[in-house]
């Protein structure tokens, strides 16, 4: 027994040393393939949530996310959703536009926003959004922002 | 005090050479890309470094010693990072704060203190609570699955070793711990002992309860020489607060004081969580019960605590033990060794030693001595 614990023990240590050597040019590769395939997918409340619907301007395009709700009561943030203007630099100067966030054939909400001074203002159109005046970022779901090459707006839901 | 000169045998210089040959090809590959680059900077700075790493190697064999040696690379480490990465933090945004716009854009470059606090949402939810990105990208090179296939290799290779040769903060502590010549405090209450757990526990649920990085946000003193929430509210004033205080006690005031790893020690809930893999590792310290005196020098050499009386008594230190060989180094009658599991202790113990010396240092040369290389890089380009 003693000296199958000692053959085993022996094999560990030279495993180790065949693995340092192997971690430059495999593992490495290998782990982070499996974790690229684990399908996970970083937190909405970061992300802005999935994309649900592309609407297109003259010049630019509107993304309009999927809400992100709260998935626990005492959650800090939440619930919004994301709405991104891209690319920035082609936005007039003053955007305002109402947006039919779920769909339905009615507008949800009138956004109107400064797009060089990052200024915003939204109206509520129905129930289940909130009227927000934002310049910049107040909190993570509810703000306006320049990210990479679009205006990201996050409109607090009730 | 037993006379230290006694316990230092030397192995000779052809020995050692051969023995460091090893270290050195492998070194020449993991540098081989940058000494062939054009300009003087990246081979300067590839050169330097693969001197600095093999040079410290070949007094590990040459002394017999590890952490004497091993510290060198550590302490340059955990001061180099840092200020490769506020450089890099300063072309890129001209600052150390993060702001929410690049947290949006999955821009915030991950660090492997997060992990403890991203695995029960990733279990259960398949979301990482974290502003990042998972796959590289052009913008966020240091990507989550990056940095974790790092630590799990890393983890399978060293165990709790990691905070030794891999952690690239830990140095910052044990560069301020190596000033003082004595402790101005020897007595630490054996309880703090146990405050890595708790922390690494409340911080586990309390992320798992509100899907956020409870730790990055409110409680990690390396935000100050790295990445910090812009200090726009109320909020991240006192977050700003906290990491500067926490910084200042645990990484340089308390390490001054006690010659003693304290952030480590007292507060790191990663280090927590590594020391369940020193259960995997195939290497670990043990006390020869029939040569130990005690004579405590283990103890007070440790710098995270991990000998206590009981640990001496029952032969080997505690699971937190992040095998750097400062007791081993320190003990004068070879009582404390190098051991691989399953063997007896002592019976080969300078072959678990150089065993886990090629592992570790395998490691360090291709992980820490990137980050050395390149911070070198960019203070050569601006010297040189």
């Amino acid at each position: 027994m003693k000296r199958l614990r000692s053959i085993l023990g022996n094999s560990g240590a030279v495993l180790t040393l065949v693995l340092a050597v192997l971690a430059p040019f495999l593992l490495f590769g290998w782990f982070q393939g499996a974790i690229g395939a684990a399908r996970l997918h970083i937190d909405p409340t970061y992300s802005g949530g999935e994309v649900w619907c592309v609407i297109e301007r003259e010049g630019y395009r509107m993304v309009v996310n999927h809400p992100v709700s709260r998935r626990l009561p005492w959650q800090r943030i939440g619930p919004f959703v994301q709405i991104t203007w891209t690319p920035a630099d082609r936005l007039p100067a003053r955007v305002s536009e109402q947006i039919d966030i779920d769909g339905d054939g009615t507008p949800d909400v009138l956004v109107t926003f400064d797009s060089k001074n990052l200024i915003v203002d939204v109206t509520p159109l129905g129930a289940r959004y909130r009227a927000m005046h934002s310049q910049g970022v107040t909190s993570f779901s509810a703000l306006i922002a320049r990210v990479k090459d679009g205006i990201v707006v996050r409109i607090p839901l009730g | 005090m037993p006379d230290r000169v006694l316990h230092t045998p030397r192995r000779s210089v052809g020995k050692s050479l051969l023995l460091t040959l090893p270290i050195l090809l492998w070194s020449l590959l993991m540098f081989s890309r940058a000494l062939i680059e054009p300009g003087r900077a990246p081979k300067l700075a590839a050169g330097v470094t693969l001197v600095f790493l093999v040079a410290l190697f070949f007094q590990m064999m040459r002394t017999l010693e590890t952490h004497r040696w091993s510290r060198y690379f550590f302490v340059a480490l955990g001061f180099l990072f840092p200020v490769g990465f506020i450089w890099q933090l300063f072309a890129l945004r001209g600052s150390m704060s993060i702001p929410v716009e690049r947290m949006l854009s999955g821009d915030t470059p991950f660090c492997f203190l997060a992990i403890p606090m991203m695995i029960l949402p990733a279990a259960i939810a398949k979301t990482v609570i974290f502003p990042g990105s998972i796959l590289p990208t052009a913008s966020n090179p240091h990507a989550i699955a990056a940095m974790v296939a790092i630590w799990l290799a890393a983890t399978l290779v060293l165990g709790k070793g990691w905070c030794s040769f891999g952690c690239f903060f830990g140095g910052i502590e044990e560069g301020f711990a190596a000033i003082p010549k004595k402790p101005r405090i020897r007595r630490i209450d054996p309880r703090w002992r146990w405050m890595p757990w708790a922390v690494l526990a409340a911080i586990v649920l309390l992320s798992a309860a509100t899907l956020e990085p409870v730790y990055c946000m409110w409680l990690c003193p390396f935000k100050a020489v790295t990445e910090y929430p812009a200090v726009r509210s109320f909020e991240t004033a006192v977050q700003m607060g906290i990491f500067v205080t926490l910084f200042l006690g645990l990484v340089v005031l308390l390490p001054l004081l006690t010659k003693k790893r304290t952030q480590c020690s007292f507060l790191c809930p990663f280090g927590a969580f590594q020391s369940i893999f020193n259960k995997t590792s195939a290497f670990d310290i043990r006390i020869d019960q029939s040569k130990c005196t005690p004579c405590v020098l283990c103890e007070r050499s440790c710098p995270t605590l991990s000998i206590t009386p009981e640990a001496v008594q029952s032969g080997k230190p505690l699971m937190s033990c992040m095998k750097c060989g400062a007791c081993v180094d320190a003990c004068v009658r070879d009582a404390a060794v190098w051991h691989i599991k399953g063997t007896e202790t002592g019976a080969s113990s300078e072959r678990a030693r150089l065993m886990h010396l090629y592992s570790a240092w395998a490691f360090a040369v291709m992980f820490g001595g990137s980050i050395i290389a390149g911070t070198l890089e960019k203070l050569f380009g601006v010297l040189v």
